[in-house]
């Protein structure tokens, strides 16, 4: 079958930097197409390549056999190719037929809209996706997964014939989820190709029916789902096989370091319970919106509690606020990296001592440059942030350096207890797995280390045990040896 | 499989149809934020009006209403720009300035015997060149318009000093002072200009379709330009006709005096921004409506009249205007964390 979309030799850089060299790449009607690659390899670039964000600076985009060239992501649209962002970009004071028909908006000869049309053609649209919306609907009232759904209704509305998915599922919840694989069906029965991009084999090998994997801005290769495997790809995109996916688990469990009793702050939880043993690392496990982020933020003292105790080393302690949390070696690094964790447009040194200037200062409160610069050199060595240059702008660095980046600053502020919210989010495997040997060596060391991870076998995979929540309760604890998927999920829906 | 009602701000999963089901609420408790406060205003204006009435009854009389609105309408006028530039999260400092420039210069047009048409033409386009040149240049170095703004200010308050020498121009031609002091159906013809304005570019502001990008810019503006909004662009458009409204100010104070100087529209620029967001429009962009910002002038002009007619200190005026600002901008915050949160 010829394919839709054709993309051929392909290059592009940026500022003599070489991001993508020669990638050919082809999507068939009605098709699922994944795009995997690790962090930096090309996929984005790619993509806003075809969506008419960037032009090329080599190579040739053809349609249904024709030579095309995108001007803007308009011109694109209007070909019938449409992204989906994975940042969305609905006007939040807009209702959703505006949102939809932003710039084609029916009007008369004066240039004023006509209403009648406009939500005529809206609830059109959402006909065909099955979708119980109202056109008039602001969109800041829908919730993330809605609005995503209302983005690809955007997208129908162009009659695209290509729709470019990108990490569509990172806000989702399970349940959302299966709905957008419903839509993914629906779309592709009417002949619809998507490209889809992921950083979950997990989805691409549920959704997809084709994989190409880029790597360093190299095309590695095109396989059909059904004749490869999950380590076969992972193989491709790093390039070398990863021998152990998750580092050894705990050998020697020590006593209780930190103990939570009854915790709640409803209606977000109710009578939280559990203790964390010196030199383990204890899962979170469980659906979005189970409550989990916001028992890790209550601890914190981020947010307030309703009641509760909570003991550090056999010591009643409450932390009214982050900093008295922090001073007393209780962390969390949060799930948001780019909006509560890193100060973006300050050097790696900053970032990583911004916790802990309180160890930096003399006795006037003169910052001691020396100590800050030995100790960041030291962490960005031992994290491996590539590149290893403690001044360069958080913001420069990829999503699994700013990761690291986030741990280097929590370490930094020497905890005795380590909560960390969704570590490998947005992280590309090779970073992955440096994380979670980083996460176990600071278990070794003593540290009381909590994991919260919407992502079962890295919760499986991590953890010594596992408490699972479900709608704000705790409602199991299970051995990390012997718990399976299946149990885990047992716990955490009705 | 779960219905979760432990989630995190803003991320209401459990219906798609946007409104979480639950208690049945009252009219006002299903308005969007921005219409709230404006019926608060409306509140606040009617409440502040009967006050009046019953201790000062010729408060709400015709001629007082006259003398309250006229000396608003060039607030008025110049809002209604402002609204579109800070729907579209810009601002504009340069407003009263360029209302200064304006008045000046037609005078002298006027002084040198050109014809009132001809003189009025080439103020206006003048004053639109000002807007033309704050756009380009947030445009051309992406500097914010504040500071672009607040140098043009600095710099046409300076070019008004040295082209009147600090005198004020009088004398001018009847023709040209009727626009500013004469009467139509009893109406003063200032206040008609401002009325038909306000209806004009309020109706084009909800229906026009060029118009309603400046929702789109102001709300998610990488958004915007992924949809093939041309911002820059819209930016020429939204400070030309803000300063072109400006411009208008300025005619129409000038023929109202009769004359033009240097101490018009001392601080007018701040009434104006504080009109626009007592009305409700954002200062980070995204929302704001005509309909409120009228209000919030009518409102503002209220309060300076109530308190001449009190005679307490005026210099009070600017006191009062200052906490009313800060208490819409409270309202406005804590009527959208209830959205948030409930």
């Amino acid at each position: 079958m010829a394919p839709i979309l054709e993309v051929k030799n392909i290059s592009k850089s940026f500022a003599g930097n070489h991001v993508l060299e020669e990638v050919s790449f082809s999507v068939e009607a009605g098709k699922v197409h994944a795009l995997v690659g690790e962090n930096g390899a090309g996929k984005s670039t790619l993509m806003n390549i075809i969506g008419g964000i960037h032009q090329p600076n080599a190579g040739q985009i053809f349609l249904d056999g024709q030579p095309v060239a995108f001007a803007s992501p308009l011109d694109a649209m209007k070909s019938g190719i449409s992204l989906v962002h994975q940042e969305l970009s609905l006007a939040p004071n807009m209702n959703l037929a505006q949102n939809i028909f932003l710039r084609r908006e029916p009007a008369n000869a004066l240039g004023l809209i006509d209403w009648k049309k406009l939500y005529a053609g809206t609830w059109a649209i959402f006909d065909r996706l099955g979708l119980d919306l109202d056109p008039k609907t602001l969109a800041s009232k829908l919730s993330v997964s809605v609005q995503q759904v209302v983005e690809i209704a955007k997208a129908l509305s162009f009659d695209a014939r290509v729709i470019i998915m990108d990490e569509p599922t990172s806000a989702l919840s399970e349940k959302e989820i299966e709905r957008l694989y419903g839509i993914v069906d629906d779309l592709t029965s009417r002949g619809i190709a998507i490209v889809f991009i992921s950083h979950k084999l997990d989805e691409v090998f549920h959704v997809a029916d084709q994989i190409s994997v880029l790597r360093d801005g190299h095309m590695v290769g095109t396989v059909n789902t059904p004749e490869t495997t999950r380590d076969a790809i992972i193989q491709m995109m790093v390039g070398r096989e990863l021998d152990a996916m998750y580092p050894p688990k705990s050998s020697a469990v020590g006593d209780t370091l930190f103990a939570v009793e009854g915790l709640t702050r409803s209606p977000y939880f109710e009578d939280v319970s559990f203790a964390l043993r010196k030199g383990e690392i204890l899962g979170f496990a469980g659906l979005v919106g189970a409550g989990r982020t916001e028992v890790a933020r209550a601890i914190f003292g981020a947010d307030k509690i309703d009641a509760g105790n909570l003991t550090l080393d056999g010591k009643t302690v409450t932390f009214s606020s982050p900093r008295t949390a922090i001073a007393q070696g209780v962390c969390y690094l949060t799930e948001d990296r780019k909006t509560l964790g890193l100060f973006l447009k300050m050097p790696l040194r900053a970032n990583i001592t911004s916790a802990s200037l309180w160890r930096f200062v003399s006795g006037l409160g003169v910052l001691r440059e020396r100590k800050i610069k030995a100790e960041t050199r030291r962490y960005v060595a031992e994290m491996e942030i590539r590149p290893p240059n403690d001044e360069l702008l958080a913001i420069n660095l990829s999503g699994g350096n700013q990761q690291k980046t986030l741990l280097a600053k929590w370490l930094c502020a020497q905890p005795k207890v380590l909560i960390v919210d969704e570590p490998t989010r947005g992280v590309d495997v090779g970073a992955k797995a440096k994380i979670h040997a980083d996460l176990r060596k600071m278990a070794e060391a003593g540290i009381g280390v909590i994991v919260i991870s919407s992502e079962l076998p890295e919760v499986l995979g991590l953890s010594d045990r596992i408490a699972v929540f479900r709608e704000g309760r705790l409602t199991a604890v299970l051995d990390g040896e012997q718990a399976s998927q299946e149990e885990v999920m047992h716990y955490a829906t009705r | 499989m779960q219905q979760d009602k432990n989630v995190p701000q803003g991320s209401a999963t459990a219906t798609i149809a946007g409104n979480a089901p639950g208690k049945p609420r009252g009219w006002f408790r299903s308005l969007d934020v921005g219409s709230m406060q404006q019926v608060a205003l409306v509140a606040v204006c009617l409440l502040l009006g009967i006050l009046m009435q019953l201790y000062f009854p010729r408060y709400l009389s015709g001629p007082n209403v006259e003398v309250m609105l006229t000396n608003f309408v060039t607030e008025g006028i110049m809002a209604l720009g402002m609204t579109i530039v800070m729907i579209t999260g810009g601002i504009d400092i340069s407003v009263a300035a360029t209302l200064q420039f304006s008045a000046i210069v037609v005078a002298m047009f006027l002084k040198a015997g050109m014809p009132v048409p001809a003189a009025i033409a080439l103020a206006l386009l003048l004053a639109a060149g000002v807007g033309l040149l704050n756009a380009t240049l947030i445009n051309l170095f992406k500097v914010h318009p504040f500071i672009v703004t607040l140098a043009t200010l600095l710099t046409l308050r300076g070019i008004d000093l040295v082209i009147t020498g600090g005198t004020s121009i009088s004398g001018l031609p009847k023709s040209f002072t009727t626009i500013g002091q004469d009467r139509l159906f009893g109406i003063r013809i200032s206040l008609i200009l401002f009325a038909v304005l306000a209806l004009v570019i309020g109706y084009a502001l909800k229906n026009h379709r060029y118009l309603q990008q400046a929702y789109f810019i102001g709300g998610n503006r990488r958004a915007a330009r992924m949809s093939g909004v041309k911002i820059e662009r819209f930016v020429v458009f939204a400070f030309v006709l803000n300063a072109l409204l400006a411009g208008i100010a300025g005619i129409v104070v000038c023929a109202q005096y009769g004359a033009a100087s240097v101490s018009y529209g001392q601080n007018a620029e701040l009434r104006v921004i504080a009109a626009t967001a007592i009305g409700g429009t954002s200062f980070s962009g995204g929302s704001g409506t005509i309909g409120g910002t009228v209000l919030g002038v009518l409102f503002l002009a209220m309060v300076y009249n109530a308190f001449n007619m009190t005679g307490i200190n005026t210099y009070w005026q600017d006191v009062a205007i200052g906490v009313m600002l800060l208490a819409a901008v409270f309202l406005g915050e804590v009527l959208k964390r209830r959205r948030i949160t409930r």
